[in-house]
């Protein structure tokens, strides 16, 4: 913004520029003219001056015609100012109104915009077509948000149905282990999917603020409890987990988001790890940090996108860290990673 | 025992049903709303499955009906539309329990046992099985009159298998029922393992037989 300048007062500057350059010129031309004048009327009335006199007349020439012009100029620029301000308030008002109107809307507050109706057919038109536009793009995202939200749901019920058929087939009486074998791959894969599901619909709902609520949260219990419901996949790879936890810490949040927040990074880390290694969870006033031993740093840039896939060696569902991300962002938390002595870090900034 | 399933999808109840029927569970199907309000007020259940969206009107409207009639029926909600609200919405109204899709059926059926179990033996509700003995209310378990101490996990475990009883169960059944809610769950169902290994052990050194069977190499069957 900094070389810019109002609409109105570009052309205003203009406007005085002229005009001060043009009465500025005319000094000259009223002095020979009226000095022409002058000698002319003293030469027909055979009239001469001493030199001294023709001196003095030509500087009370000069001076009367600067002090009238900048008289006349001064006139000139304050009309000029008066009449800018008022043009600016009626004529371009519609203008400044439709631009506030712009500038104050959000797409995800989704109020609706109502332009004034403008008696200029330039604004009228340019109204009509930012309201066109402005619906064209708030039906585009409310497409869009249903769409995730639809295809989610509507993906459940067959995934229950397919799910129900495998455990009906696992009944069967007459099994090979090698059938059976197929049929729980089969329920493995569906799972995953379900799982993934499950998360894309918890991403909308927070695209879409189904989660505004805030409560006081206390953030040490919130861990405490996660680790303990994670024990059992910690004890599973021979995993120790060493945590360090300042008491009380409190934060403002929804639970269940805050929850998946500490869970997600929580399993993120013993899906991680090496076996028979230690996860250090550190909480502090400022900072919760999960550090964990690993052999080599995850891509950085696609760490948090959704299904930005960090390692093909541990298939997650690819939205664990993008709803870490998506709930950090909420609540302007920041969420970083680091590779360090063989520890993969990561942190959140409280 | 009667159950009821208020469920649009045709194939979903038939396989409930299927599942249900060796258990002595006689399922009746209703497909929309006007269905079921029919089926309710017309007969007695003692379980109901009720699905939130169904053709024709809201499932919340029939448990609201249900329970304005002041009727004992425990009723389960199997939706998919997963959400907090709903959940909370429907238990308030008086919906025992809250499933959402896509379940295995096992988890399905130990729901159901534990509804009916609650609504119809109320304070004295002990499961019998040979010389084990459950009391659902207090989570404890005896053997030979003697108590067994088990863990969390353990205890729900064992209640998992006893109300599956006669069937194979998954190892990813089993590992969903033991990971609860976590949004990103693993892969790897090692974890679940050492659950079952404890569990068997602590009813075996208390003297209890060995109903839990491996089955294929990763199923498990509880044998009675």
């Amino acid at each position: 913004m900094g070389n810019m300048s109002k609409l109105l007062n570009h052309s205003l500057k203009k406007f005085i520029i002229y005009a001060g350059v043009v009465l500025a010129c005319s000094i000259p031309v009223y002095y020979f003219f009226l000095s022409e004048l002058w000698q002319y009327e003293l030469a027909e009335h055979d009239i001469i001056l001493t030199e001294k006199a023709g001196r003095e007349d030509s500087f009370l020439i000069i001076g009367t015609v600067t002090v009238l012009t900048v008289l006349f100029f001064s006139l000139l620029l304050g009309g000029l100012v008066l009449l800018n301000r008022r043009i600016s308030r009626k004529l371009w008002h519609p203008f400044y109104d439709s631009l506030a109107k712009i500038r104050d809307f959000d797409l995800n507050r989704q109020k609706a915009v109502f332009f004034e109706e403008a008696d200029i057919i330039e604004f009228a038109e340019l109204n009509k077509h930012l309201q066109k536009l402005i619906s064209s793009t708030v039906a585009a995202y409310n497409q869009q948000k249903e769409f995730a939200d639809n295809a989610s749901h509507e993906l459940q019920t067959p995934l229950a149905i397919v799910q129900s058929k495998l455990d009906l087939l696992m009944q069967s009486k007459s099994l090979t282990d090698e059938q059976y074998n197929i049929i729980e791959d089969a329920h493995k894969a569906l799972t995953r999917v379900g799982r993934i599901n499950k998360n894309l619909l918890l991403l909308t709902r927070i695209d879409n603020n189904q989660y505004m609520d805030r409560e006081p949260l206390d953030l040490s219990d919130l861990i405490e409890i996660s680790i303990t419901a994670s024990e059992q996949f910690a004890e599973a790879k021979q995993l120790i987990l060493k945590p360090c936890i300042y008491r009380n810490i409190e934060v403002q949040g929804n639970r269940e988001l805050v929850e998946i927040l500490v869970n997600n990074l929580l399993n993120n880390a013993i899906r991680h790890s090496i076996p028979n290694s230690v996860i250090y969870i550190t909480l502090s006033e400022k900072e919760l940090v999960f550090a964990n031993q690993g052999t080599e740093s995850l891509k950085q840039d696609q760490l948090f996108k959704r299904f930005g896939i960090a390692s093909s060696k541990t298939p997650g569902t690819g939205l664990g860290l993008a709803l870490v991300k998506q709930i950090s962002d909420r609540y302007n938390w920041r969420v970083s990673y680091a590779f360090a002595n063989c520890h993969h870090i990561f942190s959140l900034h409280l | 025992m009667k159950i009821l399933i208020v469920e649009d999808e045709a194939d979903l109840a038939k396989s409930i049903a299927a599942y249900l029927a060796d258990e002595n569970y006689h399922c009746e199907f209703a497909a929309d709303y006007k269905e079921a309000l029919e089926k309710i007020h017309l007969y007695k259940y003692d379980c109901i499955l009720l699905d939130l969206m169904i053709p024709g009107g809201s499932g919340l409207n029939i448990l609201e009906e249900l329970r304005s009639r002041n009727e004992q029926d425990g009723i389960i909600i199997i939706s998919a539309k997963n959400s907090i609200d709903d959940k909370v919405k429907g238990l308030q109204i008086g919906a025992d329990d809250y499933l959402a899709k896509p379940f295995h059926l096992p988890e399905l059926a130990a729901r159901i046992y534990s509804v009916i179990r609650r609504k119809q033996f109320g304070a004295v509700n002990i499961v019998e099985q040979h010389e084990l003995k459950i009391d659902l209310l207090a989570k404890t378990v005896t053997i030979h009159e003697k108590e067994v101490p088990l863990t969390k996990k353990e205890f729900s475990l064992l209640l998992y298998f006893v109300s599956n009883k006669n069937k194979v169960i998954s190892k990813s059944a089993i590992a969903e029922q033991l990971s609860g809610d976590i949004a990103d769950m693993f892969d790897n169902y090692d974890f679940i393992y050492a659950h079952i290994k404890n569990l068997k052990k602590k009813l075996l050194e208390a003297g209890y037989g060995n109903y839990l069977k491996t089955l294929y190499g990763t199923g498990y069957k509880w044998v009675i």
